[in-house]
């Protein structure tokens, strides 16, 4: 008895049809919860989806590696998906065509100061070059981000947390500074979101308006843009 | 339903096009972003239908949450392997993220013109 029980154990851990599966049911399950419980900002749903995984990893003794090899035929959708994000930039170029001025210049040193502000703090605290690596692209959005960190050699886990943590503080730092600083104009509160805190701050924007909304997401698909195109070459030129 | 294949054939055609290029000329971006970036000028020349093309962006853009998830599982098992440096990693991601909403927030009010009249009165109501 327990001998085939094994045996169906391994024939479960050989398909990626069971990771994909304990995937797709922690995401819904992550969905259903925080749909109940208002969805905060703090708690994004692929938190607590992710949390759940790794619970069911753990109480049911499974390699994490185990697991990551059947979700890498999910993760494959990313490519396509990246692709895809130049289906809304093509629609909100009329938006840069409009602003392109405040946008060039306010833009560019945006995202670069959102990678270098962490970057000092790490260095200055002793972080390992692996650790740097996994924590300039932080405020990417994630598909993107993935694509960078293939070239610095960071650490995906380390990338993924900071992705998050930089997605939910750039939230509640917009929504804090907004009124010391007297902006009420939610094409830069859009876009501060979108630039500082990718998919997460584009999510909260559209729920404080579509034009904030608009802006974010263009904000975050300039900043992969720029990101993804300087990072690199700025990381071969320091010799890191 | 033949809407959504074409256009997930015209992204995985796009996709393996910025592969190619990136192999072929070493570029330091990932294949995605390049795709994305000739997605975007394809549209802009009007080529390729672009019903096909966001029949099937929407929805994975839609997903990207749940495709990304994977790898966040990772990061409540590598404790370990940076064991002394959690420090650094929290104050570089509240810090450095305070720090760069606050520049980008002053950034924009310095540049940004004012808005035009019909925006703001949508504005008027946060």
């Amino acid at each position: 008895m327990s001998a085939s029980l094994i045996e169906l154990r391994e024939a479960l851990l050989v398909t990626p049809l069971s990771a994909i599966a304990l995937t797709l049911a922690a995401y819904l399950a992550a969905l259903w919860v925080v749909e109940r419980i208002g969805r905060p900002s703090w708690c994004p749903a692929v938190l607590l989806a992710a949390l759940l995984v790794a619970a069911s990893l753990w109480g049911l003794s499974i390699d994490v590696a185990d697991y990551q090899r059947g979700s890498d035929w999910l993760m494959l959708l990313l490519g396509p998906a990246t692709v895809a994000l130049g289906v809304p930039l093509y629609q909100q170029l009329h938006h840069i065509r409009a602003l392109w001025k405040p946008l060039a210049l306010s833009l560019p040193p945006a995202a670069a100061l959102a990678s270098c502000y962490s970057l000092a703090l790490a260095w200055a605290l002793g972080a390992s070059p692996e650790v740097l690596a996994s924590l300039a692209p932080k405020s990417v959005t994630a598909p993107i981000a993935l694509g960078i960190i293939d070239e610095l050699g960071g650490s995906v886990p380390l990338l993924m947390g900071g992705l998050l943590i930089t997605g939910v503080m750039a939230t509640l730092a917009v929504s804090l500074l907004a009124a010391p600083l007297g902006i009420r104009d939610h094409r830069i509160l859009g876009f501060a979101l979108g630039i500082n805190g990718h998919a997460i701050g584009t999510v909260r924007a559209f729920e404080m308006s579509a034009t904030a909304g608009a802006f974010a997401s263009l904000g975050m698909s300039l900043t992969g843009i720029f990101t993804a195109l300087c990072l690199p070459l700025a990381w071969r030129l320091l010799g890191l | 339903m033949i809407a959504l294949l074409r256009g997930f054939l015209w992204l995985t055609g796009f996709w393996l096009l910025g592969e190619t290029l990136v192999v072929l000329l070493g570029l330091p971006v990932s294949a995605g972003v390049v795709g994305m970036l000739l997605m975007t000028a394809m549209l802009m020349l009007r080529v390729g239908r672009l019903e096909d093309i966001a029949a099937a962006s929407q929805p994975l853009i839609g997903l990207l949450a749940m495709l990304i998830m994977p790898g966040v599982v990772g990061v409540f098992f590598v404790a370990d392997d940076f064991a002394g440096q959690w420090l650094a990693v929290a104050v570089a991601l509240v810090g450095g993220t305070l720090a760069s909403v606050l520049t980008t927030l002053l950034l924009m009010r310095r540049f940004m013109p004012p808005e035009p009249s019909a925006a703001a009165t949508e504005e008027a109501s946060p």
